[in-house]
């Protein structure tokens, strides 16, 4: 024992992982951008090309790719998370089998410099911890199975056989072998049901990803298959839909709308809560509740008086231009937000406002060097809740676009081109659901992949929320 | 060493010009202020009026004989009390020159009444005025603050509902030249409630817009309600893969309505579609969900299970978080006395979450009766199946009817069905309070 934990392999796993994390991301980055150059080289297909049962289009290369980001980037994540809060005595030889596996993935990624750095580090790892490398651990792995060998072999004359027991011993130890299998039984069914009712919840995700990369052909099979093999895989789909439907416009559509209504919406809810929480003035609570009552009445009371409201400010012309106005100025202001926000606030202890009074700083100084940062987290929640609000955004948005009177297919937003869209194949008999499920998993799947990455933030909004997301 | 010395010399640098423009920049902004003060000070007469209260000061001092003696008015004296006197001697003086209207007198009266008007206010007053002045500024700083968010929820919130009001007694408005044909009290809200369909159910059917949205709430909520919880109860009770279990049960939350509708749209297909192929595993013939001729409760079934998976993750999250939050000392005594886990469920978990389960019942059967998008993505726009006597339709269905056919008239009956909505849903808001007074566990 007395080379172990010696300081120098630690140093030496440290550096050798940031280099791991460097070459992942790397890697990373690498997979995305060849996917993305494969997508832009794919040819943009007609509607004829894909009706046809002829029509090839090859997509190994796109799968594949897309597979190995799938698995690298959340390695990625956990594994920088690692890198940073690991401490010295969590550093074992079990951590040091997992960098191992990890560079077997790796290995299996194409990435051969992460996996050479992963095992030099397995090795640095084992140093650290036990004091021997690579040699010393297999022989040590190959002793622990021996033993476990020859206990098996040898469980008839071992002290805890049944044979030598006494009959309470035995009865007793029968006891305990049902109540285990007992126990074990019902965390099976437990886990069984959990996971069904997961598999319910997660259905309609891969039946969607599923649907989009399938064929025409396929989806109109009266028995459709549960999977698709990686080379038919039908990217082509994602990039008529872009390409052709016009969704990358609706795309940049609700962004334009989305990010603008949401800076909006966090600086007017930021002052009024500020207002609220701080400022002691006459009628606060007053006009507070007045505010909370609005809550109550459906959002459809607004839209009658405010269609024609948004027509006689001029917002809808028939260059139409203007109507981005329309849908972003109304949703600017959220008094669900200035609520939850002033919650948040009134946490925030007053004495550190009196002080900053004392020591003669304004308001606003207070507000965006004191508050703002305390409140931090809850004004991002805010952020993300208000971007997927105005994704999802459909019923205002549908109107406006109708109420211009020419070419307003250009002035949608993505739900209203889902619900508006013709899928039809070229005889206009057949709808084609491969276009419009990949349509559809062009819209989800940038929410899930925000919902993973911010899950924390979005979740936190939850607790005091009675809306969806 | 050398490369220390030049960072050293870069930082002094810097601090030296950070210095140097602070000055500058604090002088400019002293200039700046001390012109702006003259300006105001030319502005406002500022000179004049000092000279103006220090002449009404030298008249009362005089008045009061105490002219040339060094003292500080507002301290020496007592001027509430002064005031006062000269009030009285006012009334007396008043008195004595209506009786015999003599000039001397009237002039004697004319200057007390002067020396009142000039006399300085006592302290109280000050403070109060003060006090005042500081309410009026915070009021200022606030609606400084409020008025971003005030202006738009003027505009957007509080005009809608004044219109509302405005659009519910008139009969026949355009609004495009704002005409009417006349006035009515209730008209609009006779017109939506007896008109077939809305209510009452059309011909041939049972069923009415109320009927299949207070349905639909009525049905997925306490399903996805005891779902939700039996899932909450058992994610709280495992303890591996209890994060990637709780990540798959929250993904439905942030999704697309629109998107999301298609895809059950999809899986529900007669012909090609997943729930007809898993339905053949088990040996039962394809049903006809949503498309020609189907039946109202396969539709309902399609809308229930969309509703229900919808909801679920919302759900899950607020209950895992009740769950978590109750005293870890109830279930410490059941384990002691070997008390049964369904048993534990039902006298523990749910007894002491009721509240919360009251909370979200009622929110989610209030959401319910809004539902629209789910409901034109699965049918179509106008809630009717192909070939079938009754329409899938739901109240908000019939206020989007209204809005979009610009008939003389139809945007009064929209705010109408839409006061409909408010008052159901103030119905079910009304009961929440009362229940929630009670809180009531056991």
């Amino acid at each position: 024992m007395g080379a172990i934990m010696e300081k120098k392999y630690l140093n030496r796993w440290k550096l050798t992982d940031k280099f791991v994390l460097a070459a992942d991301a790397i890697a990373v980055i690498l997979y995305l951008a060849f996917f993305i150059k494969a997508f832009i080289d794919i040819p943009i297909p007609t509607k004829e090309e894909l009706v046809d049962v002829n029509f090839i289009f090859n997509g190994f290369q796109m799968s594949i790719l897309a597979i190995f980001a799938m698995i690298a980037t959340p390695l990625l994540v956990i594994d920088s998370k690692t890198h940073f809060n690991k401490v010295e005595y969590e550093i074992d030889a079990w951590y040091g089998g997992n960098t191992f596996v990890k560079g077997l993935i790796s290995l299996l990624l194409l990435n051969p410099v992460s996996a050479i750095l992963r095992f030099y580090n397995t090795h640095n790892v084992l140093k650290f911890a036990t004091g021997h490398s690579y040699i010393e651990a297999i022989k040590n792995m190959g002793r622990w199975f021996k033993q476990k060998l020859e206990a098996f072999k040898n469980r008839k004359n071992s002290p805890d056989h049944e044979g030598e027991a006494t009959d309470e011993e035995v009865r007793l130890r029968k006891k305990i072998r049902t109540q285990t299998i007992g126990i074990a039984g019902k965390s099976i069914l437990l886990y069984g049901l959990i996971g069904i009712a997961a598999a319910f919840v997660f259905l309609p995700f891969y039946w969607m990803i599923l649907t989009a990369l399938k064929t025409f052909e396929e989806t109109q099979s009266t028995n459709p298959s549960f999977f698709v093999a990686l080379k038919d895989m039908q990217w082509v789909n994602f990039k008529y839909v872009l390409n052709e439907m016009d969704f990358g416009l609706y795309i940049y559509n609700t962004l334009l709308v989305g990010v603008i209504s949401t800076l909006g919406t966090v600086v007017t809810t930021v002052f009024a809560a500020f207002a609220f929480s701080r400022i002691d003035f006459k009628g606060r609570d007053t006009l507070f509740s007045i505010l909370l009552m609005t809550m109550m009445i459906p959002g459809e009371l607004y839209i009658i008086t405010n269609f024609v409201t948004v027509a006689q400010f001029g917002w809808i012309s028939s260059a139409g231009n203007k109507v981005f106005l329309a849908m972003i100025i109304p949703f600017m202001t959220s008094v669900f937000y200035i609520f939850f926000l002033r919650q948040t606030f009134k946490q925030i202890p007053n004495s550190l406002y009196q002080a900053a009074q004392v020591d003669g700083c304004s308001d606003f100084k207070y507000l965006v060097r004191v508050m703002l940062p305390i409140a931090g987290p809850t004004v991002f929640t805010i952020t993300i809740l208000s971007v997927i609000g105005s994704w999802n955004a459909f019923i205002w948005p549908r109107l406006m676009a109708s109420m211009l009177p020419n070419n307003n297919e250009s002035f949608y937003l993505i739900s209203v081109a889902l619900n508006k869209a013709s899928f039809m194949d070229p005889e206009g008999m057949r709808l084609m659901y491969n276009l419009q499920i990949a349509a559809s998993a062009l819209v989800t799947i940038p929410l899930l992949i925000v919902f993973l990455a911010l899950r924390k933030y979005i979740i936190r909004g939850v607790g005091r929320s009675g809306i969806k997301g | 060493m050398m490369f220390k010395k030049i960072t050293r010399n870069i930082k002094s640098f810097f601090s030296k010009v950070n210095w140097s423009t602070r000055n500058v920049y604090l002088t400019v902004k002293r200039a700046i202020g001390g012109v702006f003060r003259k300006f105001w000070s030319i502005v406002t007469q500022e000179e004049k009026r000092i000279e103006r209260n220090r002449m009404k000061l030298d008249f009362v001092l005089k008045y009061l004989n105490l002219d040339g003696k060094d003292i500080d008015i507002q301290l020496d004296l007592d001027i509430a009390e002064i005031r006062k006197d000269l009030v009285e001697k006012k009334k007396a003086l008043s008195v004595t020159y209506k009786k015999d209207k003599n000039q001397s007198v009237l002039n004697e009266l004319n200057t007390v009444s002067r020396v009142i008007k000039y006399l300085p206010d006592d302290n109280r007053t000050i403070n109060r005025k003060g006090d005042r002045k500081v309410e009026t500024n915070k009021f200022i700083k606030a609606m400084i603050y409020l008025s971003p968010a005030l202006i738009l929820l003027a505009v957007f919130t509080f005009w809608p509902i004044i219109n509302t009001l405005r659009l519910l007694i008139y009969v026949g408005y355009t609004e495009s030249d704002g005409s009417i044909q006349g006035y009515t009290i209730f008209g609009n809200f006779i017109k939506v409630i007896s008109q077939r369909g809305f209510i009452r159910p059309s011909a041939g059917t049972f069923s009415s817009a109320l009927i299949n949205t207070l349905l639909m709430a009525f049905i997925s909520v306490p399903i996805s309600i005891v779902v939700a919880l039996l899932i909450a109860a058992g994610l709280n009770s495992i303890k591996g893969l209890k994060g990637f279990f709780q990540t798959i049960f929250f993904l439905p939350y942030v999704t697309n309505t629109i998107a999301i509708a298609l895809v059950f749209k999809f899986m529900f297909n007669e012909n090609f579609g997943l729930i007809n192929t898993m339905l053949g595993w088990i040996g039962i013939d394809k049903v006809n969900w949503l498309s020609t001729n189907a039946n109202y409760w396969a539709v309902m079934g399609v809308m229930v299970i969309y509703s229900v998976w919808d909801s679920l993750a919302f759900k899950i999250m607020v209950f895992l978080s009740a769950i978590q939050g109750i005293d870890k000392q109830y279930y410490q005594a059941a384990d002691i006395d070997a008390t049964p886990k369904s048993k534990v469920f039902r006298k523990i978990t749910v007894p002491l979450i009721s509240p919360m389960i009251f909370y979200i019942m009622v929110t989610s059967i209030i959401g319910a009766l809004k539902v629209y998008s789910s409901v034109i993505t699965l049918i179509n726009e106008a809630g009717e199946i192909r070939g079938a006597t009754y329409k899938m339709k739901t109240i908000v269905m019939y206020i989007y009817e209204y809005l979009n056919t610009r008939a003389p008239g139809n945007l009064s009956l929209a705010a109408a069905s839409s006061v409909v909505l408010f008052g159901i849903i103030l119905l079910f808001t009304l009961v929440q309070m009362q229940a929630s007074k009670k809180r009531v566990h056991y």
